[in-house]
């Protein structure tokens, strides 16, 4: 077996292991996140929690039809997006940022962060466990 | 037995060396150092691991990783249980209604599951004493060196238990008990009777596996065995981890976990 192939049978068989799957590495499994429906909007700011065991950015949403609405949207935890390059003070009240996002399964106004494009127009990502942006909405292959 | 007579051996070698270098240094006024100290400092596990390959922080993949852990070795009248359990939590994930568990409460992963905790981790060798942290969490874990662990009778039992440990040449040899029977890892079912073998060290300069050896004459048929391995990141820093805005809840009718929502929507 070549060592790509063992690599391959090796992710096969971590990934069919319950316990193993990147949503066990979380706080919390983000299996109650919609990942395949994401979504991308724009909006202001309106809370920002640099906290454990998530990070959490409050902030008033339009929808494609203009409709503004307020998300909960949840971020990995400080040292995850620290050792990304994410500071306390990266974000802050009243900054206007694009996030691409899962949203819950429940409908509820909640979502699970995919990439978030800051004021200076920074793209950053939310870590291994959150998974990337839908590239059809982040235009590539995004962080 | 021959491993509890051999520990033996070299506690009582260790200690007598320990006494005739603490007596020496005494006499001359100089900070004591003792010969666990000294020795301990050149096995090389000190300092900062990622682990390797990694999940939440991948690493590139420069040598081989572990063979993935296998089922544990349970009992038929619990393995059975265990897998149907295994499948529960599988369909609920798949159903995006995924149940809730430890994490959800804040609570540590406890012993053996901090040893792969969600973070990096840190081993600090100092004076009879590995202490190894866990940024997630928290967690600290204290393994004394040519200590004896209490029976299991007696051990209070503990997210991370009791450890001793002592030198086998490179590598530092562990036992730990008095593991609380709520803290589970991969939802295997222990008793209080729990035992778990270590045996951590270095494969070449920056990495680290720790061996796992877990039995348990109550619930397993053999012991369960399985292999960790660290990447060294000398330069990093760890974060502090307090559990200071947990959002999230069980549902009391269902188990699932839920997201508390603040916006005016979720009133």
């Amino acid at each position: 077996m070549t060592k790509r192939l063992r690599y391959l049978w090796v992710l096969l068989l971590l990934s069919s292991l319950p316990g193993l799957t990147p949503s066990a590495f979380a706080h919390h499994s983000f299996a109650m996140y919609a990942n395949e429906k994401q979504i991308k909007f724009t909006g202001k700011v309106s809370r920002f929690d640099w906290t454990n065991p998530h990070v959490y950015i409050e902030m008033d949403g339009k929808d494609a039809k203009g409709v503004s609405k307020h998300w909960t949207v949840e971020c990995a935890n400080i040292s995850i997006l620290g050792r990304l390059g994410w500071t306390f003070n990266m974000i802050k009240v009243g900054d206007e940022i694009t996030v691409i996002v899962a949203p819950l399964h429940s409908g509820q106004p909640g979502a699970l962060l995919k990439q978030v494009t800051l004021p200076d127009g920074r793209k950053m990502g939310n870590g291994n466990p959150a998974g990337p942006p839908d590239p059809a909405l982040a235009g590539g292959n995004q962080p | 037995m021959k491993t509890l007579f051999t520990a033996t051996n070299t506690h009582i070698v260790a200690l007598a060396g320990s006494l005739l270098v603490l007596a020496a240094c005494h006499d001359q006024g100089k900070p004591i150092a003792t010969p666990e100290a000294a020795a301990s400092a050149a096995k090389g596990i000190d300092g900062k691991w990622f682990a390797y390959p990694g999940q939440v922080d991948p690493l590139e993949r420069t040598i081989d990783p572990p063979q993935p852990i296998g089922d544990p070795p349970l009992k038929p009248e619990y393995l059975g249980p265990w897998k149907e359990l295994r499948a529960k939590l599988a369909d609920a994930d798949k159903r995006g209604e995924p149940i809730a568990s430890g994490y959800t409460h804040c609570l540590p992963d406890g012993m053996p599951a901090m040893m792969m905790g969600m973070f990096p981790m840190e081993v600090l060798e100092s004076n009879g004493q590995v202490t190894i942290i866990q940024e997630a969490y928290q967690q600290i874990r204290r393994i004394y060196l040519n200590d004896k662990i209490p029976a299991w009778q007696d051990a209070e039992p503990r997210f991370w238990g009791h450890s001793a440990g002592h030198w086998e040449g490179d590598t530092l040899v562990t036992e730990t008990v008095g593991i609380k029977e709520n803290i589970l890892f991969r939802n295997v079912p222990h008793s209080a009777a729990m035992h778990i073998d270590e045996r951590i060290h270095l494969i070449d300069k920056d990495h680290m596996v720790d061996e796992v050896t877990v039995t348990d004459p109550d619930y397993l048929t053999t012991p369960w065995q399985w292999t960790w391995m660290y990447a060294r990141r000398p330069d990093y820093k760890m974060y502090e981890y307090v559990c200071e805005n947990n959002r999230e809840f069980a549902d009391p009718d269902t188990g699932a976990a839920r997201l508390k929502l603040f916006g005016p929507e979720s009133k």
